[in-house]
């Protein structure tokens, strides 16, 4: 056990060498900082993706018939959709609840045509959950809840086709009964700023899909949730009302994205672990510096009776003042520049150009960092881990000092 | 006679310690036969490198013995774990070392609390300290560091250090070495009160002519051997 005066000895042993021991503060600090700024960009960014990828059309939480997972046959369709959709919308924590129901088709004008996904939607609550809807800018107007055979599409496809709004489109598809042909009247024309995700837009009502490809019932649910740290909790109380639906996540759905969050993630690790450990040996080599020119007051300490356990005391005390003044300067460092991330955010336009999409994911141009009280816990475990960890081996060294060696120097 | 028999406190017998460095070996100590009983104030000169500090790091559980046989507090060295050795050193033993060896970050008084906080004295380890200070008149210096303190002072500090927990055994380590006459004679002095007062035993490895005075036994150690071994 370390008492008052051991621990006094250690805190007054940085004082021999204010330079040596200032150094390896701001070490620590500073790698620790660039983990925190590190680690608030990726969280940020992460953040940015799961909102860009659940706000898509995705949902955090997608309900989808038994058996989809298989294949992804959007043929499939749930049973009861519409009551499942309206008590998934009441349960706590459900934000949104968007019924959707998919047929692959061509759209064709004149001798022009366009491969679509045709998706069937409720308007009324996919101007609320789809960014793809309440991001773009529209010509003409979005879908009504009573509209029927008409359609909104993307700016590509619409310059793809040459049409305008009020054009009538001829679609065929792949119906239930064989392939179908119908004629929808283009009542917007949706422009996200993304060429590639303006291609893929072609939006008509859940009643006119119906009318068109002679499925019934509703295709999908993508659940919006309040707060995305409840994705599972809500996934495994979902899941336990609905038999004949899987509840996937937007992991699963999407998983392009989340390997990318991933990876992300990974990466970031992967760079704070090679700033920790540089940090750890500069700090071994101060440590063991400062041990071995303390090797005959070690050795007087040893002689005195200081067991070994208490000589390791001693130099992780040395170590954990260290930290706490690494993670103290981590803090300021970090804080500051994690709070200029979550404040001013930053345009990845800059440097990536104006597309911003992954798959059919609307990106935001700006990441903001993630700044809250994990940076306090952050700072302190990375400090006093890295640092008392890199301490352990001059302690031990130290801990070994035969003192009748040390005492003949 | 069987080391460690009697009231001995300290025994050893054909006790030899040889140093190895590389492939020179360099014999310290070549067969010590030695009995210090309780109490006793006992001078071991020699001329140097005749093995004076090898014995007491001997002793003192500070060093291994290449051979014989060492009992110190009736227990056998040479069979004590590393452990055992520290125990012994802080609740048993007292050191004063020729260089003083006070921790220079620590106060006088400190440093006197550092031994009695190592032993796991509580609360009154502060009051222990202070008496341990006033007693030897140190109470002026209660508050300075080494740095601040004579060659003299510090010693004294030392010596406080190494008694404040009343062991049975101090060893001491050329304590005067570095002190002119008065200082010594005052050092001296106070060592001799303390093995009289508290019957504390004392052994010196010393060159000084003052401090042979002042001994009861004097043990002369020439070539690492016990030349002489002289009850006064």
């Amino acid at each position: 056990m370390i008492g008052r005066i051991s621990a006094k000895y250690a805190l007054r042993s940085l004082g021999r060498h204010p330079r040596r021991t200032i150094l390896s503060i701001l070490g620590v600090g500073i790698g620790v900082a660039i983990g925190i700024a590190a680690t608030s960009w990726i969280r940020g960014g992460a953040e940015m993706q799961i909102r860009a990828v659940s706000e898509s059309g995705t949902g955090h939480l997608r309900i989808v018939p038994r058996g989809w997972s298989a294949e992804r046959d959007i043929t499939l369709r749930l049973a009861g959709g519409q009551d499942t959709a309206r008590m998934v919308a009441a349960f706590p924590g459900v934000a949104n609840a968007a019924p959707r129901s998919r047929v692959n088709g061509l759209l064709a004008f004149g001798n022009r045509n366009a491969g679509v996904e045709i998706v069937g939607v409720r308007p009324e609550v996919e101007r609320r959950a789809n960014r793809i809807v309440y991001k773009s800018k529209i010509e003409g107007r979005y879908l009504r809840p009573d509209d029927r055979g008409r359609v909104v599409i993307g700016r590509t496809i619409a310059d793809r086709l040459r049409v305008e709004l009020e054009d009538d489109l001829y679609v065929t598809l792949a119906g239930a009964d064989g392939v179908r042909g119908a004629m929808l009247r283009i009542t917007g024309i949706l422009a996200t700023g993304v060429r590639d995700l303006d291609a893929t837009v072609c939006h008509v009502t859940l009643d006119t899909l119906k009318e068109i490809s002679g499925y019934t019932g509703t295709g999908d649910i993508s659940i919006l949730l309040d707060d995305h740290r409840r994705i599972e909790e809500t996934r495994r109380e979902l899941a336990l009302l609905l038999d004949q639906a899987e509840v996937l996540t937007w992991k699963e759905v999407n998983p392009g994205i989340a390997a990318n969050v991933d990876g992300d993630r990974g990466f970031i690790r992967a760079m704070v672990g090679v700033i920790i450990m540089v940090v750890g040996l500069g700090i071994i080599s101060a440590q063991l510096t400062a041990v071995m020119e303390r090797r005959r007051e070690m050795a007087v300490l040893t002689a005195l009776g200081m067991k070994a356990g208490q000589v390791i005391g001693l130099v992780v005390i040395e170590a954990l003042a260290v930290a706490l003044g690494g993670a103290a300067v981590a803090l300021v460092l970090g804080g500051t520049a994690s709070y200029w991330l979550a404040v001013r955010g930053f345009n990845l336009q800059a440097l990536m150009g104006p597309d911003f999409t992954f798959g059919d994911v609307l990106l935001d141009p700006y990441i903001y960092g993630d700044f809250g009280p994990w940076i306090i816990a952050y700072a302190l475990v990375l400090s006093v881990a890295a640092t008392v960890a890199a301490s352990l081996y001059p302690a031990w060294i130290a801990a070994r000092l035969q003192p009748a060696d040390a005492l003949r120097m | 006679m069987r080391p460690g028999t009697i009231d001995s406190l300290i025994s050893s017998r054909q006790l030899t310690k040889v140093y190895t460095t590389g492939k020179v070996e360099t014999p310290a100590l070549r067969g010590v036969d030695l009995e210090v009983r309780a109490g006793e104030f006992t001078a071991i000169v020699g001329p140097s490198g005749s093995g004076k500090t090898t014995l007491l790091n001997l002793i003192g559980a500070l060093d291994s013995a290449t051979g014989g046989e060492l009992v110190v507090l009736g227990r056998n060295v040479g069979t004590m774990s590393r452990r055992e050795r520290a125990d012994m050193r802080l609740r048993e033993l007292g050191f004063v070392f020729q260089a003083y060896n006070l921790v220079p970050v620590l106060t006088a008084l400190e440093n006197v609390e550092f031994v009695l906080e190592l032993q796991g004295v509580g609360d009154a380890r502060r009051r222990r300290a202070r008496e341990v200070i006033e007693q030897l008149g140190l109470t002026p210096l209660a508050g300075r560091r080494p740095g601040e303190l004579s060659g003299g002072q510090q010693q004294r500090v030392a010596v406080a250090r190494a008694v404040a927990s009343l062991p049975r055994l101090v060893l001491a380590d050329e304590p005067t070495a570095n002190l002119d006459g008065e200082n010594a004679e005052v050092l001296l002095q106070m060592m001799h009160d303390l093995n009289r007062e508290h019957h504390i035993t004392f052994i010196f490895s010393t060159h000084d002519p003052r401090v042979i005075t002042h001994a009861g036994r004097v043990v002369t150690l020439v070539d690492g051997r016990v030349a002489e071994n002289t009850e006064r």
